[in-house]
């Protein structure tokens, strides 16, 4: 089908019939609806909106992303020599004043890169259903594993956990499945992210849990001794409180 | 990394037609920017296996149209409509009726094209590949794609064509 103003005008499979067009008057009258149409039709495509600051959340998650790949390579003597001389770099980096992360610091970053994470493509380095395990395995991975779970949590099933990156410091990524049936192939529902209060510049309070829906989930933050919690799943405000008594 | 493919440049560059591309097919916002940023991320981590830049379009058009075909989940919000063979003999509407459209009207009308259609329509609006891209893009023949095409937009016409009818006498 011919698309008017691209190069299918140069296109040697329409150039005899583009000749027939031009001898043709009734040809050429059907062809110029034609070719209204399709730009029209062209026209309303192209008015899809981007929504604003798209390009800087990629731009800015690829960041993490590269941090997850990195340590998932296989270190080698010179890689490792690398790594301490940067740590060394960045540590005296943090230790002066007004020193900042590119990305904001702040709750609403956080939660969005974590539920983008999990809505995209997202891993669990541990799949099990024992939550000692689970502890075990984030404190290996010098990851948060002393949080607390609520009596609701505790008794929802665990289907595993993983690893993410924020600023720096590791996330606790802890899985549990609501018990409702899910698509095929996915095994969790419910996922709450513990990370360090220090990397937050407005940690919730530890009174009364925020409430926020993050792209097409329901999130539930709070703070409680030195972790922030953000819960997370499919649903309205009222499921995810009971998940927090 | 090949030289000219670096990673924010190309975000620059395509981030608006991916993000258009996945709208046309999931025809949400949140699910289209899942697509659009799950797309780079693949750039990012398999990207560097790319060498010819030439191929970077066609590369990320195909990998979001795969990583549409394996989250998708069959919803029926829109009813599929049962039409006959198309009739190619003149526009089904009229190009004032098009001009009168707006993008939601068409968006929700290719909804109800049949899905195999969908993205190959998308492609043909959305973008200037060439119809040799868009077959790779989908993995499918040429041929398959020309039929496609030309099958889905008599189907989308016809759509519109009813809609716009039906609106009429609503009037009336």
């Amino acid at each position: 089908m011919y698309r008017p103003g691209t190069a299918d005008a140069n296109d040697a499979e329409f150039a005899e019939a583009l000749a027939l067009v031009r001898q043709d008057s009734a040809l050429r009258d059907w062809f110029e609806a034609h070719c209204a149409v399709q730009q029209a039709l062209r026209a309303r495509f192209k008015e899809i909106v981007v929504p604003e600051g798209l390009k800087e959340q990629i731009i800015s998650e690829r960041r993490s992303w590269t941090l997850r790949q990195r340590w998932k390579r296989p270190v080698t003597l010179v890689a490792v020599a690398a790594v301490i001389a940067l740590f060394i770099a960045v540590a005296a980096l943090w230790l002066q004043p007004g020193a900042v992360s590119e990305d904001k610091a702040n709750l609403a970053t956080f939660r969005s890169r974590m539920i983008s994470t999990v809505r995209r493509q997202y891993t669990m380095t541990l799949e099990t259903n024992d939550l000692n395990q689970i502890r075990t395995h984030l404190a290996q991975n010098d990851s948060p594993a002393d949080y607390v779970l609520t009596k609701m949590l505790d008794k929802t099933p665990v289907t595993g956990c993983g690893v993410l990156g924020w600023q720096g410091k590791p996330v606790s990524m802890v899985c549990f499945h609501s018990g409702k049936p899910l698509p095929p192939g996915e095994k969790t529902d419910i996922f709450l992210f513990v990370v360090d209060r220090n990397t937050l510049s407005d940690a919730p309070s530890d009174l009364a849990p925020q409430i926020a829906y993050v792209n097409k989930l329901v999130t539930a933050s709070w703070t409680q001794g030195q972790r922030v919690y953000v819960l997370a799943t499919e649903g309205d405000e009222a499921l995810i409180r009971q998940y927090l008594n | 990394m090949a030289p000219g493919l670096d990673f924010e440049g190309i975000v620059t560059r395509y981030y608006e037609s991916l993000y258009q591309f996945a709208y046309s097919l999931t025809r949400t916002e949140a699910d289209a920017c899942d697509l659009t940023q799950e797309t780079f991320y693949v750039w990012a981590t398999k990207g560097h296996q790319l060498r010819d830049v030439t191929k970077v379009k066609t590369w990320l058009f195909t990998t979001l149209h795969r990583q549409f075909l394996e989250s998708r989940r069959r919803q029926t919000r829109f009813p599929h409509h049962e039409l006959e063979a198309v009739d190619y003999e003149l526009p089904v509407i009229s190009p004032q009726t098009a001009s009168g459209l707006d993008a939601a009207q068409v968006l929700r009308a290719l909804a109800q094209v049949d899905e195999v259609f969908q993205a190959p329509v998308a492609l043909f609006y959305l973008e200037d590949c060439a119809y040799k891209d868009i077959a790779e893009i989908l993995g499918v023949p040429m041929g398959t794609v020309k039929s496609r095409i030309a099958r889905g937009i008599g189907q989308l016409q016809k759509i519109l064509a009813e809609d716009i009818s039906a609106a009429d006498q609503t009037k009336n």
